[in-house]
């Protein structure tokens, strides 16, 4: 199998992209929108659309190191304030972190990680409640399905504009929209840890995993049948667990039905619902 | 005859009636100053489409009192768009209705409604049951909304009956963004070059723009000459009114050079229906 399927009309996506931010904000009463950004690809395709989309006076974005944080994040996020013609603002939540990681004796990476990813959601939740702006997320399809993310962490927002682009067809659109090489070419990475990398830490490359994904998700095929197109068995197999065991993440936590009308399955309004 | 059809591409507010009517009443203005005889709006352009349980809150009959406007603006300019039909059963029904000169011609309830995926319909909607086939002095009319149009033994027989124009309000997501046209686009161009070149209808397909959700329509709405192809075709993803000039003598040109309506035979279909079912 070839990565041609999961090549895309870059055009005409970056084009739909751009008219889905403006309309789902404005929709919802907003014409602000906040966004995290990390010094990696994900959250600078976002913001370089949501700039696109809404204008620089509109975005709100930050930078949220930890102390760990590498000095190429903080450079790639200089890159892409510069880029997006946008002041530069960093808020370092080392304190707010340590504060809490000093009660927490021999803490792992993974705790760890989730809580930096849960801090920086509680800062920019607030943040946009200052700018009276929505929360724009920026994970991509590839991190949603393998749950490679914080569940009310880096997944907490309003909208997810990349949601439905897996990693490869990120990089393309990044590619394709012209945002500096140093962000498109890095190796994806959580940055909690030095070295760190998200292909790492999944075990397989983002080429890889992606048409491993596309076949299982996107075309339905079963795990053996996607093997035999020439991916190992045991990987294969791996990556349906991942999907399977993030589940819980790609959901809203179910409700205990007791009335005639539940919310989840008998009280069912769009996400856009206004009278 | 020669006559004009605007095609309101338009992006509704999902379960905001007050609104949407405001805005039918804009674009009827509109197409009356371009001096077009018809204008057609997408399918649930009164209510939105991804309404839910909004359904019961924006049912309404076609002669409800919020709808005098558009039937006062009829007199002037025909009109077909559409709405949650109060059906006299009770039951909300994705209806189309096609108004002409201060009266309600005719409601269209839509057949299939997709329930799969990313569609929820039949969870919220009673079904039609009956082909739309109705006489307007543009001559032997039909409605098909959105998926009705995707069935081509309904579209066959509402040729073979007698249709010559065809409309088809839409709310059709975009989805398939591999190649140089949606795949959708291209699902819809079979659709509607089948109707025309092979069924001799000219066929007004109008579908919605804007967002409801994370669902994008996508446009494009566009209209099929049985003789001319596509000869207007609305843009991508940008709400837009355009109009499109009908000349009913390309109906008898195309049907005299391709006979397929002449050749048509229903009671082969009603044969094989027979037989089959006492097999």
């Amino acid at each position: 199998m070839t990565a041609n399927v999961l090549a895309l009309n870059n055009a005409l996506v970056e084009d739909y992209l751009k008219r889905f931010i403006q309309e789902e904000l404005h929709t919802s009463g907003f014409t602000e929108a906040c966004i995290a950004l990390s010094g990696g690809l994900d959250s600078a395709l976002v913001l370089k659309l949501a700039v696109d989309a809404l204008g620089a006076d509109h975005v709100h974005t930050i930078f949220l190191p930890y102390k760990a944080s590498s000095d190429e994040s903080r450079r790639d996020a200089h890159t892409m304030f510069e880029f997006c013609g946008i002041p530069w603002q960093e808020l370092d939540i080392s304190s707010m972190a340590d504060a809490y990681l000093a009660l927490q004796p021999g803490i792992d990476h993974l705790r760890t990680g989730n809580l930096l990813a849960r801090l920086r959601m509680a800062v920019i939740f607030d943040q946009s409640k200052k700018e009276n702006a929505l929360v724009v997320g920026t994970s991509n399809k590839s991190e949603l399905l393998v749950g490679y993310s914080t569940w009310y962490g880096d997944m907490a927002c309003a909208i997810m504009p990349i949601g439905d682009l897996y990693k490869t067809q990120v990089r393309s659109l990044a590619r394709h929209i012209g945002l500096p090489q140093q962000v498109i070419a890095k190796p994806p990475s959580a940055d909690l840890w030095a070295g760190q990398t998200d292909e790492g830490e999944i075990g397989v490359s983002y080429e890889t995993l992606d048409q491993i994904l596309y076949l299982l998700v996107d075309e339905r095929l079963p795990a053996v049948e996607v093997a035999s197109e020439g991916f190992a068995t045991d990987l294969v197999k791996q990556v349906e667990r991942k999907i399977l065991a993030s589940q819980f993440k790609r959901v809203p936590p179910p409700v205990a039905k007791l009335s005639q009308r539940t919310i989840g399955a008998d009280f069912l309004y769009p996400r856009d619902w206004r009278k | 005859m020669t006559y004009t059809v605007a095609l309101a591409q338009v992006n509704p507010a999902c379960g905001d009636l007050e609104y949407n009517v405001k805005m039918h009443v804009a674009q009827m203005e509109q197409a009356c100053e371009a001096g077009a005889d018809l204008i057609v709006f997408p399918e649930l352009s009164l209510t939105g489409y991804t309404l839910k349980d909004q359904t019961l809150d924006v049912m309404r009959r076609a002669d409800c009192p919020e709808f005098a406007g558009l039937r006062e603006l009829s007199r002037h300019i025909a009109v077909c768009a559409g709405f949650v039909e109060e059906g006299e059963d009770g039951i909300p029904y994705n209806s189309a209705f096609f108004m002409d000169a201060g009266e309600v011609l005719h409601i269209h309830r839509k057949m299939y409604l997709p329930t799969h995926g990313m569609f929820e319909e039949l969870k919220f909607l009673g079904r039609g049951r009956e082909l739309s086939i109705f006489d307007t002095r543009f001559g032997c009319t039909g409605i098909v909304i959105c998926r009705d149009l995707f069935h081509p033994l309904e579209v066959s027989a509402m040729a073979a009956l007698g249709v010559e124009l065809l409309l088809a309000p839409s709310a059709m997501p975009a989805r398939g963004f591999a190649g140089e046209e949606l795949a959708i686009e291209q699902t819809v161009g079979l659709a509607l070059g089948s109707a025309s070149t092979f069924l001799g209808m000219f066929v007004v397909y109008v579908n919605r723009v804007g967002f409801d959700d994370g669902l994008g329509f996508y446009g494009g709405s566009a209209l099929s000459d049985p003789v001319g192809g596509v000869t207007v075709s609305a843009p991508r993803f940008e709400a837009a009114q355009l109009i499109g000039t009908i000349d009913t003598s390309h109906i008898a040109r195309r049907r005299y050079q391709l006979p397929i309506r002449r050749e048509e035979d229903l009671e082969i279909v009603r044969h094989a229906l027979e037989t089959r079912r006492n097999l």
